[in-house]
This record gives structure tokens, sequence and C-alpha cells, in this order.
């Protein structure tokens, strides 16, 4: 886990701030319900519930912390760590893939974001892999951008495939966490051989190639 | 002209579509299997949308006019999910016999990982286990590679490249895989692939052998008259219409008839249209009389 991600009680700061007396009482209640959270189906259905509750405002979690997460992110965030902390690698693995597989979009947003605040984020890494080949360009960028999980824990090809995927969408590549670091000679070939496809159908190549083409040479 | 658009996926697609590619001059249809915007989750959930491409979406493009045929296959999207690719490719070998399906397809490569490669390599097989042609996707990302990784493929498994139609090239491309001897497919698309514009340069470049186009509409922003609009960007340009009968026709007619599906009199003769028929009960109608040809 990052050791700058927020803490449990932290996430429940920024959720329940802005949130009614209502829903902060329902959050403060969920997360210290022992049975409920070692019932799959109960978190299923409060992750869901959260955003009835909590709006999308912006909350902040804290320096370092991604930007743009939702009081309904948060709150869900909260739900899935108390119930992440109680239960086996195991079944921890299959209830985030159960809550991506079958969330709507916003489900899915936060799912990815919360990878983030889960002890041991490498167990979670086929979601995030898996995340990457959505057509929804909010659920891209959930886990491309400010996220700390694809720059330390994703292998090669599927760090190499996000980063041209985010350049292919127009998705800024400056906000993907740890870049720099990650750029190798087969991510380098890959998007100047993006840049040389666009030119040969007479388009014009995205800034985020020269961006991704700069770093490297820069840290070379 | 009679056209035939060898990609477009009429599911996706309404019956304002139908008419208006009837109108335009397109007789015949190939839709091959694909993913759906977002992937499934299960195999039952396939087996449905396989059902569906044979059943109901080829009566519907009957009561237009159009001939549907179409290709079965595991996308490679899809093909990451290696629970539920299994799956899939256990009921494929029963759909890859019926009535209609063309080719296997569309397989290949999106993020060119090893789990695709396997279920690439695995459709191959059954290609010629059940003596089908193939329809392959080329990937978006890292697109020249992963074309010529495919054909790379396809010549280490000794497929026959005439029996191979590798699709959405672009300039970079189609050299290497007319250079291979297999058929090239070109996606016309609104903003991305390939224009029509850009299809009349490669044409004057390369002619118009093993060369095909298609729409390759779908639930995206897409154009299912392409084809259409392909012919005339081409017959403007002053290409000849023995070339552009080629590419949009004759060329398609030939890539798909090698799977002995495509019944060569049946395709040469237009289709009547009767309304009145139903499928399961149903009609494409909804209140208006049925058009009846003879």
């Amino acid at each position: 886990m990052d050791p700058r991600a927020p803490a449990l009680d932290e996430l429940v700061a920024a959720a329940t701030r802005g949130a009614s007396e209502r829903a902060a009482s329902w959050l403060r209640e969920v997360v210290d319900d022992e049975v409920r959270l070692v019932d799959d189906n109960a978190v299923r259905l409060a992750f869901a519930r959260a955003a009835r509750l909590f709006g999308d405002e912006t909350v902040v979690l804290g320096p370092g912390s991604a930007a743009d997460w939702s009081a309904t992110d948060a709150a869900r965030a909260a739900v899935l760590l108390g119930a992440v902390q109680r239960i086996d690698d195991e079944r921890a693995v299959a209830l985030v893939e159960t809550l991506y597989r079958a969330g709507e979009l916003g489900e899915q947003v936060s799912v990815l974001r919360a990878l983030a605040v889960l002890p041991d984020p490498q167990r979670f890494v086929g979601v995030a892999v898996e995340a990457c080949r959505t057509n929804t360009e909010p659920v891209f960028r959930a886990i491309a951008h400010d996220h700390p999980v694809p720059a330390r824990h994703f292998p090669a090809l599927a760090f190499h495939q996000m980063v041209l995927k985010a350049i292919f969408l127009g998705v800024p590549v400056a906000r993907i966490v740890g870049l720099r670091g990650r750029i190798d000679d087969e991510l380098v070939r890959m998007v100047e051989g993006y840049a040389s496809e666009r030119r040969a159908a007479g388009r014009s190549v995205p800034d985020d190639v020269d961006l991704v083409l700069r770093l490297a040479k820069e840290s070379s | 002209m009679k056209l035939f658009d060898p990609h477009i996926h009429m599911t996706s697609r309404t019956t304002d579509d139908y008419e208006a590619m009837a109108r335009a001059g397109i007789a015949a249809v190939v839709e091959p299997a694909f993913w759906v915007g977002q992937p499934r989750t299960h195999v039952g959930t396939f087996e449905d949308y396989f059902l569906s491409l044979l059943g109901w979406e080829r009566f519907r493009a009957s009561q237009f006019g159009i001939r549907h045929y179409c290709t079965m296959g595991l996308n490679p999207k899809e093909a990451n999910d290696a629970k539920l690719a299994d799956g899939v490719l256990e009921i494929l070998p029963t759909y890859l016999e019926k009535q209609g399906v063309v080719a296997v397809g569309e397989i290949g490569y999106d993020d060119q990982t090893p789990t695709e490669e396997h279920y690439l390599v695995r459709q191959l097989e059954l290609a010629r286990a059940h003596e089908l042609p193939v329809l392959i996707h080329t990937p978006h990302r890292d697109k020249k590679r992963g074309t010529i990784r495919t054909l790379e493929v396809l010549r280490a498994h000794g497929f026959p490249m005439e029996l191979a139609l590798v699709d959405h090239n672009n300039e970079e491309t189609l050299p290497h895989v007319l250079d291979a001897g297999a058929w090239a497919g070109h996606s016309i698309y609104p903003k991305t692939k390939m224009d029509e514009h850009r299809m009349v340069t490669l044409v004057q470049r390369y002619g118009s052998e093993r060369i095909l186009v298609n729409s390759a509409a779908d639930w995206g922003v897409s154009d299912p008259l392409k084809v259409p609009k392909t012919a005339k960007a081409m017959r403007e340009a002053g290409i000849d219409d023995t070339i552009i009968a080629a590419i949009c026709w004759g060329n398609p007619v030939a890539f798909f008839a090698q799977s002995g599906r495509l019944d060569l009199a049946e395709i040469a003769s237009a289709a009547s249209v009767d309304q009145r028929q139903l499928w399961e009960g149903n009609s494409v109608l909804r209140g208006q009389a049925p058009v009846v040809e003879d």
C-alpha cells in the first residue's frame, strides 16, 4: 500500500465532511458492522447504495492523494477497505473482481480508485489491467490517472498498452503517475510507431507523443 | 452496381440503416461476431449472441432484400479472460458448422498478449478443422507490429494465406498483408482507421487484387454507407468500374465463397423481399404495409 494512502478513518472523514447526517451515520454504521463487512452481498449492496447517499463533489484526501475523488468514491473505498481487511486474500480478490465486473460505470470508477488505498494492491492487478481494455474513457482514466498502481505493479506490456491507449484516446499522459520511470525502448518504439502511422495517414501527431519522447531522452 | 459490405455489425444498427443500405445498392453483408462494447461475463451470453446473428439478424436483413452471412469466433479483447474464453471455444465448433457461417472471426490481437495469441492459434486450428477461412482483426495500438506478428503466426502454423482476410489496414500495413499473400480489408471510418480518399490513393497504387473495403459500422460513430461512398469516391477519381466492382463485390464474394457456404448462383440473383414473413412470430414492421416483391 502507498504509505501516503489514507486510512479508513480518513476516508470516512473525507466522505462525510459535506454529507447529510443520514449519509454520514449510514457510512459509520457500515464500516463498524463486523457482520455486514464479511458478507459479500451486503458489501456489494452498500457499494452500490453509496452513490444514492453521497454526491459527486470532489473531496480532498490529504497531500499526495488523487485529486478528483468524489465523496461517493471515498465512501465506497471506506466500505471496500473495511471488507478487505477482514477477509482472506482469495476472497478479497474475488470481491474486487465482482464489484468491478458487476459494477455500473460509476462503481467501476470507484473500484479502480479504491485500489490505491487497499493493502497489497498487487493482488488486484488483474482487474486494473482489464480496466485498461475498457471503451469508456472515465473508467480508463480512473486507473490511468493519478494512480500509483500501474507504474508500480503493471507488467511492461500492460503499462506500455496503457500509455499508448492514453495517447490514442487523447487522455493526457502527464497525469500517469511514475511514467518517467517506466519509459523503456519498447515503449519508445511503440510511440514512434504510432506517430509514423499518423503521418502516413496524413493526420496530426498528438502532443503527448513528444512528451513521452522528451521524457525518454531526459532519463536516458 | 451491386455492393457487398464484408464487415458490418448490423445488430447495432437500425431498420433505417437497412433501408438506406439497400437503396445505396448493398445486396449482401457479412456480420462478424465481435465484442459488444463491454466484456461479457458468461459463456451463455456469447451463445445467445451467436444465435441472434444466425437467426433474428439474418431475418431482419432479408426483410430489406439484403443477404446476411456471419462469422463466428472469440474476439481478441475478450480472449484475455481465459476462463470465459475456454468456455466459448468449447461451444464454438457447433456454431462453425451452421449454415450462413462463412468464416472464423473476428480473431487476432488487441493488446498483443500471450493469452490473445493462444486463442488466435486455437481458432486457426478450428478454422482448418472446419474448413473455413478466417477474418482477422488487427489491433488499434502498435498496429504495424501487431499486423506483422499476425502474418508470422499464420505462416508459423502453415495456415493458407488465401484463406486469411486481414482487416483494418492502413498505409503502413497493407504492403505487408499483400506481400504475404493474404486478403486485405479496409474499414472506412468517419475519423479513425481509413477514409474514402486515402482508400482511393491506395487503390491507385495497389490495384484491386485481394483488396476489400468495409464500413465496420457498429454501436460507435460509424457509417453503414461507407462502401457505397468509397465506390463513389473511386468513380469520381476516375478508377475503372471493373476495379470498383472487384473491390466492392467480386473480392468479398470470392473470399467468402471459399467457405463453401456462399451459393454463387443465389448471391448473383437479387433477394426478393416479403415483409409479410415473421420470425418466431415477430415482424420488423410496426403497422406499416408490408413490401412484397416477386
